[in-house]
C-alpha cells in the first residue's frame, strides 16, 4: 500500500508543477486577478470532486468532516498572507523542492518551525481558539 | 509586466521548464480524480498539511506530534509527501533531461529583485506563517480548499474565504500598492 500512496503523490505533484500551481507568477496572478489558471483548476476539481462525494456517500463511504472553530477564520488570513509571500500552499512547497528550486527549502524549514511551534503551543491555544481537547484529537 | 495586463490568449509560461501548463480544465480533472481515487480506493481524505505534523513527529517530542491519530498516519501521509517531492523531480527532469537547482522566481525577480539571501528569508517568513496558519485552520488548499469546499462543509468555507481574502490583501498590497505595478 506505501507503493500506491507514494504513486498517489507522484502524479499529484506532476499535475501541481505543470498545470501553475506550484508557479510563483500563476499563484500571484490568482490573487491579483490578473490569471484564470488557478481559479479553473479548483473549480473544475471540486465541480468533480462534488457528485464524485455525492455518489460515494450513498454506497457507504462517507469521509470524515473538518471541525469548526475561532481557528478556521485566523489560521486561514495567517496562511494565506503566507501563500500569497511564498506563491507556495503546502503541497507545491514540496513539489518546488523537488523541482530544484532552492528557495523552497527555505520555505519548507519555515514551514517546519511553524507548525511545530503550533504543535508546542497547543495546550495554550486550545481555549481561545475553541479547538479540539487534545485527549481526544 | 504581460501577467499584470488581464488576458484571455498570453500566459505566462512556467518558471520551471518555460513551457505552456496543462488547460486549467485538464489539470482540474487530474486532481478531482485522484482524489476520488484516493478516497474509493484507500478511505482517505484527500489533504496534504496535515503531513507536515507527521514530519514534525518525526522529531519533535510535544505530546501534540505524539498523539496515536497523528502517528498512525505515518505510513500513508508520510508517502503522498515523499511522492510530491518525487513528482517534482520528475517534472524537471524529463522536460530538459537534467536535474539543476535554480533560483529563478517570475515577477518577483522583476519587481522585487533580491538575491538568494533575500529570497531565503522571505520563503522562511512565508513558511512559518503557512506552517502555523495552515495547523490552527486545519488544512490547506487540498484539505480545505478542494475538498472540504465539494463536501459542502462550513469550516472549509470560512477557512477558504479567510486565506483567499488574506492572499488578495497581501498581494495587492506588495504589488499594486508597495510596488507600484
Amino acid at each position: 500500500m506505501p507503493a500506491f500512496y507514494l504513486a498517489f503523490g507522484i502524479v499529484f505533484g506532476w499535475i501541481l508543477s505543470r498545470s501553475g500551481a506550484a508557479d510563483y507568477n500563476y499563484v500571484q496572478g490568482m490573487f491579483l486577478f490578473t490569471e484564470f489558471q488557478m481559479y479553473g483548476i479548483i473549480g473544475v476539481a471540486i465541480a468533480v470532486i462534488a457528485p464524485g462525494l455525492l455518489l460515494l456517500k450513498r454506497r457507504g463511504i462517507v469521509p470524515s468532516t473538518k471541525p469548526r472553530h475561532r481557528g478556521n477564520i485566523v489560521g486561514g488570513i495567517l496562511f494565506g498572507i503566507g501563500w500569497s509571500l511564498t506563491g507556495m500552499c503546502p503541497g507545491p512547497i514540496l513539489v518546488n523542492v523537488g523541482e530544484g528550486k532552492l528557495y523552497a527549502i527555505a520555505a519548507f524549514a519555515g514551514v517546519f518551525v511553524g507548525a511545530g511551534a503550533f504543535g508546542a503551543l497547543y495546550p495554550r491555544l486550545e481555549g481561545p481558539f475553541g479547538l479540539p481537547p487534545l485527549k481526544k484529537k | 509586466m504581460a501577467i499584470f495586463v488581464p488576458s484571455c490568449d498570453t500566459h505566462p509560461v512556467l518558471i520551471l521548464n518555460h513551457i505552456a501548463p496543462y488547460h486549467w480544465a485538464i489539470a482540474g480533472t487530474g486532481i478531482g480524480v485522484l482524489t476520488l481515487v484516493l478516497l474509493t480506493v484507500a478511505r482517505k481524505r484527500l489533504g496534504i498539511s496535515t503531513g507536515i505534523e507527521n514530519i514534525c513527529s518525526l522529531v519533535i517530542p510535544a505530546p501534540y506530534f505524539r498523539r496515536e491519530s497523528l502517528v498512525s498516519t505515518h505510513s500513508w501521509r508520510l508517502p503522498i509527501l515523499l511522492g510530491l517531492v518525487l513528482g517534482g523531480v520528475l517534472s524537471a527532469v524529463i522536460e530538459s533531461g537534467t536535474w539543476s537547482p535554480l533560483w529563478d522566481l517570475g515577477i518577483f525577480d522583476i519587481a522585487v529583485g533580491w538575491g538568494p539571501a533575500g529570497k531565503v528569508l522571505w520563503m522562511f517568513i512565508g513558511g512559518l506563517f503557512i506552517g502555523f496558519g495552515t495547523r490552527l485552520a486545519g488544512g490547506c488548499t487540498s484539505g480545505h480548499g478542494i475538498f472540504g469546499i465539494s463536501n459542502l462543509e462550513l469550516s472549509s468555507v470560512v477557512t477558504v474565504l479567510s486565506f483567499m481574502a488574506a492572499g488578495v490583501v497581501t498581494s495587492n498590497l506588495l504589488y499594486r500598492v508597495i510596488l507600484g505595478f
